[in-house]
């Protein structure tokens, strides 16, 4: 790949450089972490490692620029799409259609970060009481209609509002482990002598202990089918308002299989991340297979998320086209490892449902916690019962 | 910019020692850690549990001929365990024994706060070696956020500060060798920091230079049907994959009984020994005689 013929060799050089420098860049613009910092480190590398041999660059760097999982199963092809000119196109353009934005090789992130929208969002944490007001006279009016197209910032900071209030009364669990405090009912005796240090061994300041509280991690696991499509947005966006309130929480949209949503909810530019979670979530909506896609949850992400301070919410109607038997299985399964499982049903206060269908007779005997809530009002409403079942 | 192939032969040399000292690497690996040797990075290793992580750390203590220091991540894994603790005991029984000392106070409290009241824990101790020692940082995602942010400090600037006794900088920079379980997902600041590493499954020729390594009694045709059973085991759907450690185990279990060969008639006997592979009752009731013998049929 790299070769260089001996009389060209200083002009080639510097475009060799120039391009090993660019490589970073092309990693960022396909999704990588790589920082502006790291170009140097590639040239670094480079000049104590040698260009000559293509594997040891591929090793080399793939060690350096990589940082989790997926960008190290990913490397490869983006590194060989960057050293051979024709498929590199191809790559850029799959980035561009997959996320909605096209972003330029080589370009900075910046410009996205302070876009206007960014601003706006960011400004309405700042007046936290006008904002939680506003939410308040608003939910009257929202409560009729059923969140089928919400798209004005009004109802985004009710959401969050709403979603603050949350994070702020989900109560913290009690671990076995101590931690010191400033007060407290039991002794210290540790931190007290090394403060009776200073008075020469009396013990004129005690030190106390307390138990340690955390917050539970918080799954959700949102059903995205057509058959919840008029509900499905409005929950992404809660998800999202809450993603922005709490930092454990962990989010999966699910219709005939499992997509984690998590990263893209997060995206700091909310106009990118709006059209991230629609392309998402309208790409297949379609029948609903709830058992399997509970299955490969299990699988592939129960053993690294869901642990005995985690809630687990499940957002669906029910209606599912896979075995049912599969579904209480994988219910079963989440059930031990999880803290709480909780199932909100957007369809439970709908006049004609019953919950007759064979996927909620499957799920019944395992659920923490069965709640209607279909729109803002009902979700305030079942709120105080959520956070008391999480406990 | 250079353009010499030496780093292949270093790549291949690294392979050689490494191999000697038990553990075989493939080749990116021992790339990344010429890379670690020369830009004095941490190397972050991330994989499913058995996969040789931990291993990583040992085998390059064992090449560098350096000390290994281990710090075991937990969760509440707070500065005194990780850092440095002063021996209030000791300080205390000194303050009483220098009550009757002549000395000017501020000698003797010199003298309290000095570094033989000062319990070094392994962080303290990696980065006082007069040698630079291997500091593995064993599954750094048990820790909390806080810590991680504390170590971030640490493996940044290469000193400690104590407020009793002022700064205390690196005599030599430790190997940092940090692996992570995914049980959270750890800070892009601390990904950054280090290389990265992702430790997959063995291949068959990779487990079977191992097995042949560290259990001398297998050799050969039995080794090769083996490791095929452990590598059709993985392939399966299980709760809780059987990694290196396992297969291991289980060979020295074989072994142990007598099996010197894998087929289909031997399945009762098989059974008796795979609880050194299954790890849990689910996966260990999809594990009847038929599906022992189908496996083992096909190795």
């Amino acid at each position: 790949m790299l070769i260089v013929a001996p009389s060209q060799a200083a002009d080639v050089g510097a475009a060799v450089r120039a391009r090993l420098a660019g490589f970073a860049g092309f990693l960022h613009a396909n999704g990588f972490g790589t920082a502006g910092s790291d170009s140097a480190r590639v040239l670094e590398t480079a000049d104590r490692i040698g260009i000559l041999d293509p594997r040891v660059l591929r090793w080399s760097l793939k060690a350096l620029l990589c940082g989790r999982g997926d960008e190290w199963r990913r490397f490869d092809t983006l590194f060989d799409a960057y050293f051979m000119p024709p498929n590199k196109k191809v790559f850029v353009e799959h980035r561009a259609t997959s996320a909605g934005v096209a972003i330029p090789t080589g370009g900075s992130r910046d410009g996205h970060e302070e876009s206007p929208a960014a601003a706006a969002d960011g400004s309405s944490s700042d007046d936290d009481g006008i904002a939680a007001r506003h939410g308040a006279s608003r939910e009257e009016s929202l409560a009729s209609t059923s969140f089928r197209d919400l798209d004005q910032a009004g109802d985004a900071r009710a959401m969050e509002a709403l979603m603050r209030r949350f994070a702020r009364r989900l109560k913290h669990l009690q671990l076995r482990r101590e931690v010191r405090f400033h007060h407290g009912r039991r002794l210290d005796l540790r931190g007290t002598i090394r403060k009776s240090v200073g008075s020469g061994g009396t013990p004129f300041r005690l030190a106390w202990k307390t138990r340690r509280r955390v917050r539970p991690r918080l799954v959700l696991l949102l059903d995205v089918s057509r058959s919840m499509s008029q509900y499905s947005f409005f929950y992404l966006r809660l998800a999202r308002a809450l993603c922005g309130e709490l930092s454990d929480v962990h989010c999966f949209i699910f219709h005939t299989r499992l997509t984690g949503v998590s990263e893209a909810l997060r995206d700091p530019d909310p106009w990118r991340s709006q059209e991230r979670m629609h392309l998402l979530a309208a790409g297949w909506a379609g029948g609903t297979r709830i058992g399997e896609c509970l299955r490969d949850f299990n699988r592939d992400h129960g053993p690294r998320l869901v642990h005995s301070r985690t809630g687990v919410i499940i957002v669906s109607d029910g209606y599912d086209t896979g075995e049912p038997a599969l579904l209480g299985e994988c219910l079963a399964t989440l059930k031990r490892r999880a803290r709480r499982l909780v199932w909100i049903n957007p369809l439970l206060r709908q006049p004609g449902f019953t919950l007759e269908s064979r996927g909620m007779q499957a799920a019944l005997p395992h659920l923490d916690l069965l709640t209607p809530g279909a729109d803002l009002a009902g979700i305030t409403l079942i709120l105080p019962q959520i956070i008391d079942t999480l406990r | 910019m250079s353009l010499s192939g030496q780093r292949m032969n270093e790549v291949a040399l690294l392979r050689a020692q490494l191999q000697d000292s038990g553990y075989i690497a493939e080749p990116p690996l021992a790339a990344a850690l010429l890379l670690m040797f020369d830009l004095g990075r941490p190397l972050l290793l991330e994989g499913d549990a058995g996969v040789g992580k931990t291993e990583v750390a040992k085998a390059l203590a064992t090449v560098r001929k350096a000390k290994l220091i281990r710090l075991q991540c937990y969760e509440g894994l707070d500065v005194h365990a990780a850092m440095y603790e002063w021996n209030y005991q000791r300080q205390l029984l000194a303050i009483r024994l220098l009550e009757h000392d002549d000395r000017a106070v501020s000698v003797k409290e010199q003298d309290i706060f000095s570094e033989r009241y000062l319990l070094k824990r392994p962080l303290l101790e990696a980065i006082s070696c007069a040698e630079p020692p291997v500091l593995l940082i064993d599954e750094v995602d048990r820790a909390d956020e806080a810590f991680e942010a504390y170590l971030l400090e640490l493996l940044s600037d290469f000193q400690v500060s104590i407020p009793e006794l002022g700064t205390i900088h690196a005599v030599s920079r430790p190997l940092v060798v940090i692996t992570s379980n995914g049980t959270r997902e750890l800070s892009d600041a601390l990904r950054r920091r280090c290389l990265y590493q992702y430790i997959d499954y063995p291949t068959f020729e990779k487990e079977l230079a191992i097995v042949e390594i560290k259990v001398p009694g297998a050799a050969g045709q039995f080794a090769r049907q083996l490791v095929e059973f452990v590598q059709s085991v993985r392939r399966m759907d299980l709760q809780k994959r059987p990694g290196i450690a396992e297969t291991l185990d289980w060979a020295a279990a074989l072994l142990r009984l007598g099996i010197a060969t894998i087929d289909g008639d031997g399945a009762d006997r098989i059974v008796e020994t795979l609880s050194a592979l299954i790890k849990t009752r689910d996966d260990r009731a999809g594990f009847t005689r038929e599906v022992i013998a189908r496996i083992a049929a096909a190795c």
